[in-house]
């Protein structure tokens, strides 16, 4: 467990499914040099098979006895989706004049599967009781992370300033075994380099005092970022005080640090002449206790109530904090403790504060002394 | 019928040569190295002239069962593993010692494009650091703290990359988000393709599973080929290494101690799932010394095999898994001793059974199983102890618990 821990809470009921923290995510960190297929941070239709597909089914994470679990590594064709172009390089090269002039513009490859596939799928009959909601996903920078505990090099570290999960690629030899680990399937390999790669919960903005990418570019002001310790902020107000934002299948028991608000404002149900069903919940109960476990109960009535409350009295501080009036105010984040922790170290303030990812990256010298 | 009792007949057969296979085989353990003018150390190959006259003897490699990882489809894949017979020559001159390796692999597997679960066939080279005492070699698996290793390894992959493109950031970037078409995106795709290698070459320093470490200083002195022969399904692999460069010095050895690894891409094969030998002696024909390391690893253990399968069964089947059917209370227990027999020498057990902090195996990451710790680590020294006891202390009880535990090892395929 490191000292302290960012946390991300992400309110399912905001979320508009627009994917722009997709996008922020992917031209930050993943267009380029073998990332091209993964997304660090994507967001889903539940219910439905996900990214990769089916990524519930594929294992990893802890028993109840505290062992790590087998995993399946997904296919990247199959499972994942392989980015496709197209033919840019043909178009500008056509002799228009010379060849029969039809555009031969097309796909290089036939996908079967990619992130979002299944996009409002849902489930249920249309339009009496069907059903979906959108699940974004990032890396839960887990405090007993299941990547981390499946590396036989110990190449995955939890750093102690603020539990951010990292890969040191410079011991990655592209053994695979964190992505059979990881029950969230959030690390990748990267076949150009053969490494695996994972969201870094853009620890250089971090450090800096600003969130991350995909919470900052967030439309719907959906993601809170902040230390699960720093009473005063957003993110323990939800988790702790008023326990309305859950961890994702906390039964995978990797203990992962992105919290939930559940999906309470669905419609009711329809009858088969098409009138509302008073007091039917759309989102069966079930599916958000497989999600969220147990605790949803009482985290939606806790939401119930103060919405309540905010209509009879207009005061209600979780209901402040969740219409989150100032975008800003979503983020708790403290450049000056990272420079306090740099200064600790005898770092250069301004640099990336993790001696070990930095030296990772461009070391070209790391030995043992011969003939010891 | 005909043919069921035709079957029966080469299952019979089969069964008779198996039996006589192994066991002269692993009691060699040793290979002749013959001496040759000029060792291409940085571009050997497997037709250069040296390996000539080079005389194979056939090596058995068992099948890595210490530890067993997390991945599902390797792990129900390798089951019932069986071990493999490769055909090792070595050849040295005064400045480095090579070695030639072929076995047999029906499926050529080469990492290549754009794949997340595709594994390449590999090979790989381990020698101590520096030794003094035969009985206290480096354990098998990547060494141990104090007695390092030094492991050259190469694998069937098409190009791969740096992570960071040794500093030139630019030329990774993805040709599809390049603005350039035509010669420009040929000029550009050639010289990314000049930044990428070939072969996935490395070596490494290890004091122990977990520790390895990759050498990118340039101080060590090797070479790696492998070459698949489609026609015989074979594949062929040479690795050469200087006596003495920045990593090792070998050179005042009469003999060396030296194991190899085979990995099986088709089989998900990579880091913890492979096939492996034990400490195998290379005598330097017409160099003086050594004799006391040759001795040592071709030496069959003396002790009643049946006395110590009594003993080790009952003092010690309760932590390690003995067989497939001799199976401990919990498979993260203990290391597991299914084919210890195969890739141990007798003196790593003697000297385990006797002092087990003489050697703690690292195993698995220490948050994996976090109710089974093999051993405790010393707050203020970070020395490692294990937290299996010293079980037996007389020699008559441990040359017989070695003589059984030799015993387990799997059977060798055909």
């Amino acid at each position: 467990m490191s000292k302290r821990q960012l946390a991300m809470v992400m309110d399912l009921n905001k979320c508009i499914g627009c994917q722009t923290c997709t996008v922020a995510c992917k031209t930050q960190w993943t267009n380029r040099n073998g990332r091209e297929y993964m997304y660090w941070n994507n967001v889903e239709t539940y219910p439905g098979d996900g990214y990769p597909k089916k990524w519930m089914e594929l294992g990893g994470g802890f028993d109840a006895a505290g062992d790590l679990k087998e995993g399946v590594i997904p296919n990247i064709e199959a499972d994942y989706g392989v980015p496709w172009d197209f033919s840019y390089d043909e178009i500008a090269t056509f002799n228009f004049r010379e060849n029969n002039p039809t555009a031969a513009f097309h796909a290089d490859s036939t996908p079967t599967w990619g992130p979002n596939w299944d996009e409002d799928e849902g489930a249920g009959n249309f339009p009496s009781d069907n059903y979906f909601f959108y699940l974004p996903r990032i890396c839960n920078h887990c405090t007993n992370p299941g990547c981390l505990s499946a590396c036989p090099r110990d190449a995955i570290f939890k750093r102690d300033e603020d539990g951010v999960v990292l890969v040191d690629l410079d011991r990655c030899q592209g053994y695979r075994y964190c992505i059979a680990g990881c029950p969230y399937k959030k690390i990748y390999f990267n076949s150009k380099i053969s490494k695996s790669e994972k969201c870094i919960l853009c620890f250089p903005r971090i450090e800096q005092g600003l969130p991350p990418a995909c919470a900052q570019q967030c439309v719907g002001r959906i993601r809170f970022v902040g230390f699960l310790d720093d009473e005063e902020g957003q993110v323990h107000k939800l988790v702790h005080k008023y326990k309305v934002a859950l961890p994702l299948r906390s039964d995978y028991g990797t203990q992962p640090n992105v919290y939930y608000i559940p999906p309470t404002e669905a419609p009711a149900k329809f009858d088969a002449e098409g009138k509302i069903i008073e007091g039917s919940q759309r989102v069966p109960m079930k599916e958000l206790e497989t999600l969220f476990g147990k605790d949803v109960h009482a985290a939606i009535k806790t939401i119930k109530a103060e919405k309540d409350k905010r209509a009879k009295t207009g005061e209600s501080e979780l209901m402040d904090l969740l219409i989150a009036y100032h975008h800003e105010d979503m983020f708790r984040l403290d450049a000056n403790y990272y420079q306090d922790v740099a200064k600790a170290k005898g770092a250069n303030p301004l640099a990336p504060i993790d001696s070990r990812y930095a030296k990772g990256k461009f070391t070209k010298e790391i030995h043992f002394k011969a003939h010891a | 019928m005909k043919t069921i009792i035709k079957s029966l007949i080469i299952a019979g057969l089969a069964t008779a040569t198996y039996a006589k296979t192994p066991a002269s085989a692993t009691a060699e353990n040793l290979i002749n190295a013959q001496r040759v003018s000029n060792i291409n150390v940085a571009n050997i190959s497997p037709s250069d002239n040296i390996w000539k006259n080079a005389k194979s003897v056939s090596v058995i490699f068992y099948p890595q069962t210490t530890i067993k990882l997390n991945d599902a489809k390797a792990n129900a894949t390798n089951k019932d593993n069986k071990a493999i017979t490769a055909q090792v020559s070595a050849v040295y001159n005064n400045s480095a010692v090579a070695f030639k390796i072929s076995w047999s692999d029906p499926t050529q597997s080469v990492q290549s494009g754009n794949v997340s679960d595709v594994y390449p066939d590999g090979f790989a080279m381990q020698m101590p650091v520096s030794f003094s005492d035969p009985k206290k070699l480096p354990y098998i698996g990547m060494g141990s703290e104090g007695r390092l290793v030094l492991v050259h390894l190469t694998k069937a992959t098409s190009v791969h990359y740096e992570p960071n493109g040794n500093g030139d950031v630019e030329h990774q970037i993805s040709p599809h988000n390049k603005n350039a078409f035509g010669a420009d995106l040929k000029n550009y795709n050639d010289k990314v393709n000049k930044l990428g290698k070939n072969a996935y070459t490395r070596s490494f320093i290890s004091e122990g599973f977990r520790s390895m470490t990759e050498l990118k200083d340039g101080s060590d002195k090797f070479g790696m080929k492998m070459t698949y022969d489609a026609k015989s399904k074979r594949w062929t692999g040479v690795v050469a290494k200087q006596l003495r460069d920045g990593a090792a010095d070998l050179s005042k050895y009469g003999a060396l101690p030296v194991s190899f690894a085979i990995w099986d891409g088709d089989k998900y094969n990579r880091g913890g799932v492979k096939s492996l030998s034990t400490w195998l002696a290379v005598k330097l024909q017409g160099k003086a010394g050594g004799d006391a390391l040759v001795k040592e690893l071709t030496a069959k253990p003396q002790g009643d095999v049946k006395a110590g399968q009594a003993q080790v069964e009952a003092m010690c089947a309760s932590c390690h898994t003995l067989s497939p059917t001799k199976q401990a209370a919990s498979p993260f227990m203990a290391p597991n001793l299914n084919n210890i027999g195969g890739y141990s020498t007798n003196a790593y057990l003697a000297e385990s059974i006797k002092d087990p902090n003489a050697v703690v195996v690292a195993g698995y990451n220490r948050n994996a199983h976090k109710g089974f710790a093999w051993y405790n680590v010393d707050a203020k020294t970070g020395k490692r102890t294990s937290t299996m006891p010293a079980m037996m202390s007389d020699d008559k009880s441990i040359n017989d618990a070695v003589a059984y535990l030799k015993t387990l090892k799997a059977e060798v395929a055909k």
